[in-house]
């Protein structure tokens, strides 16, 4: 009896580890973690949900789809549409002014309806933690599941009628036909059967890798490069109330993400009937008005400036800090120097304020092929 | 075979017995000491005229007759100091001794301090109101919201103590924003360029009333009230319309607000069992 017993026991572990072994065959979905690697001053918590944890095999994924055209879901030339299409390296991630499609930087959906609001910054968007948008109506806590997170914001671009105008089901579809993007997307989550949600979480992925921490303050940060004399007195007229008072919005020295990524109403207007601004959010009378402080990182390039786009050069926007801002009851407290119509700087002021501004500006992050267009799709 | 079948069941009965005797043992060091110690927590409220802030409404009129609205308060409150009424002072939870309180994020509003805390009779509870010179260093915070006080360069950088935000009806009856924030204050050689020397404008608060007796595993909670108007008030009347919308460069306006803000924290104990 014991023996019959002990030779059951033996033939199951035998079947047992035939089992595994035969198992052993197939890939396994094992991918590499991604490490951010953290600037000098930057916030060590990052904005990455627990369901999208960052791998290289995910970010490599989400590089294809962000520059692949057919993420409109169709193959004519004439219908490709990526997240590339608008948002340019070369212009830190927005269409910059000089856009060969937009003029002005003023961008349109495929079937030409234009964006309600102007596009904001899609650099070190892994720090943002108070809400994605000019009034930040994607954020972690959201009650909405579906308003969360930059995930959520690429299914919305590609549905809305301003952006890609497209269909989930056949965005997905297509790139299952497409050879090569299944096995990449196995190697990114474990499935070579596409679904939308994995197109977002890869996209994702990638656009959290877009971090910009090497321009010219950055290194004087380190004490790698000094500040000429104009930079230097921009910079103290940047962080001093009595001078610009950009800082209290948008940072600097012991905030180098040069913004707050909080809302406010600067002064632009003194009605407000705009249905996307904070207050649609918030329901706070206070926040009328009130949209993101963008960061100022790259600023240079990725005009036009303030969320309707009214502004194309920063000089123009320095001109309405000096001069042009107007009191309303939802004005910030911030901007006390409201009744002056502004910050009143001279012309030699504003040369040296644009001038600091200008040491934001981070070439290598714009040039860095890893963020760039990948040299051939997984079907090339 | 018949041995090999047989002997993880010894195993089994071996670990089983091990278990426990372990067990047991952990069980007969048990016999710890009676605890002797409490805990305590502090629940940072702001009022004005003695009611709760209703914000952004331009409701209060300050000493030197000023209408105003407060639309938010950030600080930081350091080095918590308990007295006892044997004469002995205890320093509280000494690697997270900076604690930062923020009107728009009710998490903030609470500081519970991880230290056991003796039993007894404590005469008062002081803070410093800001942080110290020693421990005021940029970058250390850089994580939001604290990150977004930091006190530029040059300035004498490091952190914020106060940013009050607020407006009030100027001379010509305008809506004025006014931003009272306190840190650390510039002498200057030449203005704005030349700082010759810089000042530690954080001072001790020794909160009235706060006494308290402690008893073993009770949980204290103070309520420590920042009464706002107090800012403006004593023993230096506060005019929006003299200093303006501005201090952070103003070293003589905030000596005036240092020594108000003196006199602007009050205690309210209340007991946890």
């Amino acid at each position: 009896m014991k023996n019959k017993i002990v030779n059951t026991v033996v033939l199951i572990l035998v079947f047992w580890f035939s089992g595994c072994t035969n198992k052993s065959t197939i890939t396994p979905y094992v991918p590499t973690p991604y490490e951010i690697e953290i600037p000098f001053g930057f916030p060590t918590i990052l904005n990455i949900p627990a369901d999208n944890p960052m791998t290289v095999e995910g970010v490599e994924l989400g590089r294809y789809l962000f520059y692949d055209g057919r993420f409109s879901g169709r193959t004519h030339p004439d219908s490709l549409m990526s997240c590339a299409t608008c948002h340019r390296q070369e212009r830190s991630f927005e269409a910059g002014v000089d856009h060969p499609g937009f003029p002005g930087g003023f961008p349109h959906g495929i079937t030409g309806i234009p964006t309600p609001h102007a596009m904001l910054p899609m650099i070190n968007l892994v720090w943002n933690t108070t809400g994605y948008g000019w009034n930040g109506l994607l954020y972690p806590t959201n009650p909405n599941p579906d308003a969360r997170n930059i995930e959520d914001f690429v299914r919305m671009a590609a549905l809305a009628p301003h952006e890609v105008n497209g269909d989930t089901t056949q965005i997905k579809n297509l790139f299952q036909t497409i050879p090569g993007y299944p096995e990449l997307f196995e190697k990114a989550f474990g499935n070579k059967t596409i679904t939308f949600t994995n197109i977002g979480k890869a996209i994702a992925q990638f656009a959290r890798t877009l971090i910009s921490a090497n321009s010219k303050f950055d290194q004087y940060m380190h004490g790698e490069v000094q500040l000429s004399q104009p930079e230097l007195n921009g910079y103290m007229l940047f962080t001093t109330e009595d001078g610009g008072d950009c800082f209290h919005c948008h940072g600097g020295f012991g905030n180098p993400l040069f913004t707050t990524h909080l809302f406010y109403n600067n002064g632009k207007d003194t009605v407000f009937n705009d249905i996307r601004d904070r207050f649609v959010i918030t329901g706070d009378p206070m926040d009328h008005g009130a949209y993101k402080a963008t960061t100022l990182r790259n600023i240079e390039v990725t005009g036009p400036y303030m969320h309707d786009g009214r502004f194309t050069t920063i000089e123009e926007v320095i001109d309405f800090y000096s001069t042009g801002v107007l009191s309303s009851p939802s004005i910030s407290p911030l901007m006390h120097h409201v009744n002056n119509g502004g910050i009143r700087l001279t012309p030699q002021e504003k040369a040296d304020l644009l001038s600091f501004i200008r040491t934001l500006r981070d070439d290598e992050f714009m040039t860095n092929p890893k963020f760039g267009k990948p040299e051939k799709f997984p079907d090339e | 075979m018949d041995k090999l079948f047989r002997q993880p069941i010894q195993l089994l009965y071996f670990i089983a017995f091990a278990g426990v005797f372990a067990f047991t043992g952990c069980g007969s060091k048990t016999n710890n000491p009676e605890p002797t110690t409490g805990k305590l927590t502090l629940h940072f409220s702001h009022k004005i005229d003695n009611e709760p802030i209703v914000f952004d409404d331009m409701r209060y009129v300050n000493a030197a007759g000023n209408h105003y609205l407060v639309n938010e308060i950030q600080y930081f409150i350091s080095d918590v100091t308990l007295y006892h009424s044997n004469g002995t002072s205890l320093l509280l939870d000494q690697w997270e001794d900076i604690h930062y309180v923020d009107t728009d994020l009710p998490e903030t509003q609470n500081y519970i301090f991880k230290d056991e805390i003796p039993q007894g009779t404590y005469d008062s509870i002081s803070f410093t109101f800001g942080i110290s010179e020693e421990k005021n260093h940029s970058l250390m915070f850089v994580n939001p919201p604290e990150s977004f006080m930091f006190w530029p360069e040059n300035l004498g950088g490091g952190y914020h103590y106060l940013k009050l935000n607020g407006k009030w009806f100027n001379e010509l009856d305008q809506e004025a924003p006014f931003n009272f924030h306190l840190g650390i204050g510039q002498i200057y050689f030449s203005y704005p360029d030349s700082v010759s020397s810089f000042v530690q404008n954080y001072f001790r608060v020794i909160l009235p009333a706060s006494a308290f007796n402690l008893a073993v595993g009770e949980t204290k909670s103070v309520e420590v009230i920042m009464n706002v108007e107090n800012w403006f008030q004593s023993p230096n009347i506060y005019n929006h319309n003299t200093h303006g919308g501005d201090i952070m460069q103003k070293q003589h306006v905030m000596a005036l607000a240092v020594e108000n803000g003196w006199n602007v924290f009050t205690a309210n104990t209340m007991t946890y069992k």
